[in-house]
């Protein structure tokens, strides 16, 4: 389970409040107006923003002391998640233990199908369009080992049909390895296809 | 965190420069237990040459600074002029040209029975105030002009474009545009140009007439070559140290100056000019290439009167073997210790621990301030007795321009590494990558910044004379101590032909530089 207990955050003079419990293995969107604190949970939960008080607690055991490198989270930005200067491929390659390179490219391939960027794998990023770098770093998040996924709009830049693929490709990755995923939309489809519980932020 | 492994190779590195320094420095202090001759800085001597140092700093900064503006305007706006990119390449150069190879050019073009002395009029001397600037011009002038240029190609096409609609004219362009994209880099420059000739040794040395242009940095080497009066050189060595420290804090509390950019940015908005200001930037810019051009071109007679015997072609090729091993290896230790020390500086600004930051930076280019005639001279004497340094002296030849360089090297990949950290530090710790991957990841980024800091430490390295005086080996001769003896005995031809075959090698360096950028 994934605990968010009387966690704080100061953002300057916002003040911050988060108290929730998260099954292990659960999908859950989290939506509310902007401004409300949703990437700051995320980027609390993964490291990046101290909270002033209470803990996350992840399977009984606080994380919310550790560093980035050691939470058992990854995490999908808003932006910037791509390493401008080397290829698509070897971008999503980072992050995950490959036992051989061509299991490698076999895993990365077969996602990028799914999520129809196969014939993306060797260009820079640089010539991709934004839909189809935010499906680059959502294939690689997923596919990596940490049990805890934290996805910040994922789907933003997608057209509907591209969207409902990518969606239900996150679905079926997440309960097929037993993730727990926090996902930040504003859209209610996406509630509707992924959530077994939404967070409505106020 | 910030006690990381990583970190603490970082750290030692900066240890390690700082106590040669201050074996330097100890070993002077220590030498026969003299302090420093405070009752020095009372004498009218002490006056005028701290005076004359700071005089000609000045000098040379506001004349390269302030010449170098209007020729960087005319290189961006007029971007069809012949050979620019040529021009760019001769800059980079100019600037780290070896002295000697300059002072050679010099004296043949304006010296006594230069060629174009019988111009200049009777009252016409190289050797004093104004042979200093010029030389001082020559070197830095170049500089200015490619940080000042790749400051102006940063400004973005649509500032052109919104000045156009809105119709500003040439005075508000100017100050709403062009001052502010210059502003910061025009006293940056500035102050570095201020302390590279305050600290010139070379040129002063050379060009310099007697003691009313003598500066800090040439009194010491006086006073420890001709008088070994340590007291002296002690006092001097110490306001040196102060002065170029003032200097150096003031310059370090902004950012490193963008020179070795690429041209890049494909300008096609730029405002039109009319024919009067294209003339007048053609005249402007074409008189810069002739000013570069003619103290090179000038070595040619003495080339074509060389007498080209075997023996003079074999020295020469030793000398070119022995610089070229002896810079590589001093540029390649200055690079691997030049990332080293970033690591903790990185992550100090990873940690917003701003103090940590400017210290550690502090003591990394602590090698900027500290005269390279004191260092050598204080670790000459502290070894002397406990070692052979007929022997062993080319290990402190690399030591010590390993000191000198560091500075340059520092400040040229410190912005690529802060920027890839800028851009990429959440994202790497986000994938929770090792330090060799993170390492394999970073190198793609911040190769063409190493290669071309790499080579511009190499020229700088191989450039080198006042290190090589001290501690060189008259068996294992480089190229620039060849021309100094050749020009010391009067063989100004053969002088002429081994400055020419160091030029080439530059030369070739300097275009591998420029194409490293253009893959940048």
């Amino acid at each position: 389970m994934l605990d968010i207990n009387q966690l704080k955050i100061n953002l300057g003079q916002q003040k911050l409040s988060y108290h929730q419990q998260i099954n292990s293995g659960d999908i859950v969107t989290l939506q509310g107006v902007s401004g409300v604190g949703k990437s700051s949970l995320l980027l609390c939960i993964a490291g990046f923003i101290k909270a002033s008080e209470g803990s996350i607690t992840w399977q009984d055991i606080d994380i919310s002391k550790l560093a980035v490198e050691k939470r058992p989270v990854a995490m999908l930005f808003q932006e910037n998640n791509l390493f401008e200067h080397i290829n698509v491929f070897k971008n999503a390659c980072l992050g995950i233990n490959f036992t051989d390179s061509a299991s490698a490219t076999r895993t990365i391939t077969e996602a990028a199908e799914k999520l129809q960027i196969a014939d993306q794998l060797t260009k820079m990023p640089t010539q991709l369009s934004g839909g189809q770098r935010q499906r680059v770093g959502l294939l690689r998040t997923l596919l990596r080992p940490e049990p805890i996924i934290l996805l910040d709009e994922p789907f933003a830049e997608l057209d509907s049909y591209t969207r409902s693929i990518a969606a239900n490709w996150v679905a079926s990755i997440a309960k097929s390895e037993n993730k727990t995923l926090l996902l930040v939309t504003h859209q209610v489809e996406d509630v509707e296809t992924l959530a077994d519980h939404n967070w409505l932020m106020t | 965190m910030f006690l990381k492994f990583s970190n603490i190779s970082g750290l030692i590195c900066i240890f390690c420069i700082s106590v040669v320094t201050l074996m330097a420095f100890y070993g002077l202090i220590a030498f026969n237990q003299q302090g420093a001759d405070l009752a020095l800085l009372q004498d009218s001597y002490f006056h005028s040459i701290l005076l004359f140092s700071i005089k000609q700093a000045l000098l040379s900064a506001i004349l390269s600074t302030v010449f170098a503006w209007p020729i960087a305007r005319a290189l961006y706006y007029c971007p069809k002029l012949y050979f620019k990119k040529s021009f760019l390449s001769l800059s980079l150069l100019c600037f780290v040209l070896p002295t000697l190879v300059l002072i050679t050019g010099f004296v043949s073009l304006l010296g006594r029975s230069g060629i174009i002395s019988p111009f200049l009029g009777e009252d016409w001397n190289l050797y004093g105030m104004q042979g200093i600037l010029l030389a001082h011009v020559y070197m830095n002038l170049p500089f200015a002009v490619r940080a000042f240029h790749n400051q102006l190609q940063n400004i973005p096409d649509t500032s052109w474009i919104l000045a156009r609609q809105m119709k500003l004219n040439r005075w508000q362009k100017l100050c709403v545009i062009e001052w502010p994209a210059l502003r910061s880099t025009i006293s940056l420059v500035f102050g570095f140009i201020t302390i590279l000739c305050f600290n010139s040794f070379a040129v002063v040395l050379s060009l310099g007439g007697g003691p009313q242009s003598t500066t800090l940095e040439v009194a010491i080497y006086q006073a420890l070559k001709y008088d070994f009066n340590i007291a002296e050189a002690l006092t001097l060595a110490w306001t040196q140290f102060f002065i170029a420290g003032v200097f150096f804090v003031l310059l370090y509390r902004s950012n490193s100056v963008a020179w070795l950019a690429k041209d890049s940015n494909k300008k096609n908005s730029l405002p039109q000019i009319s024919n009067t200001n294209k003339a007048f930037f053609t005249l402007l810019y074409s008189g810069a290439f002739c000013f570069m051009l003619l103290p090179l071109l000038a070595l040619v007679p003495g080339l074509i009167a060389t007498s080209y015997s075997l023996k003079l072609l074999a020295n020469v090729f030793e000398a070119l073997i022995m610089t070229l091993v002896l810079g590589s290896l001093v540029a390649s230790i200055a690079m691997l210790i030049a990332y080293c020390i970033m690591l903790p500086i990185r992550s100090s600004l990873e940690f917003k621990k701003p103090h940590i930051k400017n210290t550690l930076q502090w003591f990394a280019n602590h090698t900027l301030i500290a005269p390279a005639m004191v260092l050598s001279v204080g670790l000459y004497i502290l070894f002397l007795p406990i070692m052979d340094l007929d022997a062993l002296g080319m290990i402190f030849v690399v030591v010590l321009n390993v000191l000198m360089v560091l500075p340059f090297a520092i400040q040229q990949i410190r912005s690529r590494l802060i920027q890839f950290d800028h851009d990429y530090l959440v994202l790497s710790k986000s994938l929770k990558l090792s330090f060799w991957k993170n390492l394999s990841i970073e190198w793609p980024y911040i190769k063409p910044a190493i290669l071309s800091t790499f080579s511009l430490v190499l020229l700088i390295a191989m450039g080198d004379v006042a290190i090589f005086s001290i501690f060189g080996n008259d068996n294992l001769k480089t190229l620039p101590w060849l021309i100094y003896q050749y020009a010391g005995s009067y063989r100004i031809n053969e002088a002429s032909f081994a400055s020419a075959v160091l030029l080439g090698i530059y030369f070739i360096v300097l275009i591998k530089i420029e194409r490293a950028q253009s893959h940048a």
